[in-house]
């Protein structure tokens, strides 16, 4: 029990930094972007790719303490989130920026599922099909509960590592939205974007603030992706439906709620493997969506307007 | 040096379709002047043109003789342009507190004293400064945005049918608050349809017909103007 929570936790953690990026997408720019499953397998296989520049120039990664991986992951992700970003605004000058003006939002929704198709294939077209890792090392699941209490917890320390760097990322979220004045921005802009601009908001810096972090936020969570489970072309495919799962089902345009909700999917999912099997547990993420929305159709942190 | 010159502006929100057409205005400082008018005249669509929200294409606005045609909507706040739109006027999400802490972070004005003066010319938003702006009455609604609009310390305020939805007595009410605002030393711009609660406190009026000026006088004369009220004002809610 005590391990399926853990387990829970730990997928959890890399749908909710998904899903936060789905949620400030939604609630800034007003379309549901099916393309950001796609930044998180861009984000995955651009740190591996910067993970192999490094073990080019500095030799084969060394662990770091009793983690599978190195510094130079650590440093490979922060160049994975640039690109990320980069690569989102890229996305948004080639794409969106130019749709915004004229189309409507259904026709933004419509070029999401096209950019995540050019996206995917060209990932699949230039890495391949075959899974990757970032490290091969073998880890030792440190038992931090015995095994008679609740049938016991292992965990190894890079599904401690995940968890602690999702609190972290979080909670500087929330510093940065209700502290800062482009987080504030962001949030004025979510709520009346016209009112925004007469109030002295460029919008147009929100919006490139908005891209930024969903997709440094989506590069972490590819990583987390990666580093617990493995690399795949389809890993952001996989994810995006429990990705609007959480957003919707934490009341989407709420950066909390989508915590909230991709903890609560990693957790439904998990709980349900000795119930209904693996092959069936992403369903359970859909039971407990509608279940929530039947009883609080805005979902659990949405405003009614 | 006016406070506000627009000439022969012609704007509107598709490209050769202008809203409104040959407008001009010119306002003094500390003045209130009036933009009266029909409805679909285009009172709001000029308005919104000078506050960068509708693209203009001809003619130029000029604030204290500095052109501003064109400039984006954001920069306007922060070369002394407030515009109060006429509806969806404040953040409703947000407190009332935080509608004013968030203008002044934006338009980077120190917070506590411009607060502190703000709340001592509206003592109504003082006393529930933490109510969210989504469960303020209509009048006080129309306060904050007011109250937001001038976080800023704006040279020029320009309102959006401010009398919009508020019951006659609210009306009074919000047109007093704006003469002592301008008391404090802001030139103000209103687009109505309320003829007579406008007038009532207008230095000047000017009267928009089809997307141009056709009467600019004082207020007392447009007033007192029955040919005037026949022709361009029609029957209006403030007389009846």
């Amino acid at each position: 029990m005590l391990q399926l929570i853990a387990d829970g936790f730990v997928i959890g953690s890399v749908i909710a930094l998904g899903a936060i990026g789905v949620t400030l997408v939604y609630s800034i720019l007003r379309f549901a972007n099916f393309a950001h499953g796609e930044l998180l397998t861009w984000g995955a296989y651009l740190a591996w790719t910067a993970l192999l520049g490094f073990a080019a120039v500095w030799g084969p990664m060394e662990p770091l303490g009793p983690f599978s991986f190195g510094w130079t992951l650590l440093a490979s992700l922060g160049v994975a989130a640039i690109a990320t970003a980069a690569l989102a605004l890229l996305v948004d000058l080639l794409l969106f920026r130019q749709l915004r003006r004229h189309g409507s939002a259904i026709t933004l929704i419509m070029a999401s599922f096209g950019a995540a198709l050019v996206l995917r294939n060209l990932l699949q077209f230039i890495f391949g099909a075959v899974p990757e890792y970032y490290s091969r090392e073998i880890q030792v699941a440190i038992r931090l509960v015995p095994r008679d209490v609740l049938g016991g917890l292992r965990v190894t320390p890079d599904q401690l590592f995940v968890l602690g760097l999702t609190a972290v990322s979080v909670v500087g979220l929330h510093l940065f939205l209700t502290r800062t004045t482009l987080g504030k921005a962001m949030r004025a802009t979510s709520i009346n974007p016209q009112l925004a601009r007469v109030t002295g908001i460029d919008v147009d810096r929100v919006i490139r603030a908005t891209w930024i972090i969903g997709a440094v936020l989506a590069a972490v969570a590819g990583v987390f992706s990666g580093l617990t489970v493995q690399l795949r072309p389809q890993l952001g495919l996989d994810l995006l439906l429990p990705l609007f799962a959480a957003a919707i089902l934490g009341g989407i345009g709420s950066v909390y709620g989508a915590v909230a909700g991709g903890l609560i999917v990693g957790l439904a999912e998990s709980l349900s493997v000795p119930i209904v099997g693996a092959e069936y547990r992403a369903a359970t993420a859909f039971i407990v969506l509608i279940a929530i929305l039947l009883i609080r159709p805005t979902g659990l942190f949405g405003e009614r307007t | 040096m006016t406070a506000l010159r627009v000439e022969a502006l012609e704007a509107g929100y598709e490209p050769g379709l202008p809203i409104v057409r040959g407008a001009s205005l010119s306002v003094e400082p500390n003045e209130i002047v009036a933009v009266l008018g029909p409805n679909g005249a285009g009172k709001s669509t000029l308005i919104k043109a000078i506050a960068g929200l509708v693209p203009i294409s001809a003619g130029r606005v000029l604030l204290h003789d500095r052109e501003i045609t064109g400039r984006a909507a954001h920069r306007l706040p922060h070369e002394g342009l407030g515009f109060v739109p006429q509806t969806e006027n404040v953040f409703v999400n947000l407190s009332i507190d935080d509608n004013l802490d968030l203008a002044a972070s934006i338009l980077k004005v120190p917070k506590k004293r411009r607060l502190g003066d703000l709340y001592a010319l509206f003592p109504d938003l003082a006393r529930q400064r933490r109510l969210l702006a989504g469960r303020l009455s209509g009048g006080q609604r129309q306060m904050l945005a007011v109250a937001r609009a001038l976080v800023g310390e704006p040279k020029v305020l320009m309102l959006d049918e401010p009398s919009a939805g508020l019951s006659p007595k609210l009306v009074g009410i919000v047109f007093e608050k704006l003469v002592e605002v301008r008391a404090t030393g802001v030139t103000i711009v209103l687009v109505e349809q309320n003829v007579k609660a406008a007038l009532a406190i207008a230095d000047r009026a000017a009267v928009l017909v089809e997307g141009s000026t056709r009467v600019v006088g004082t207020a007392r004369e447009l007033a007192n103007d029955p040919q005037v009220a026949a022709l361009y004002l029609g029957h209006h809610r403030g007389d009846t």
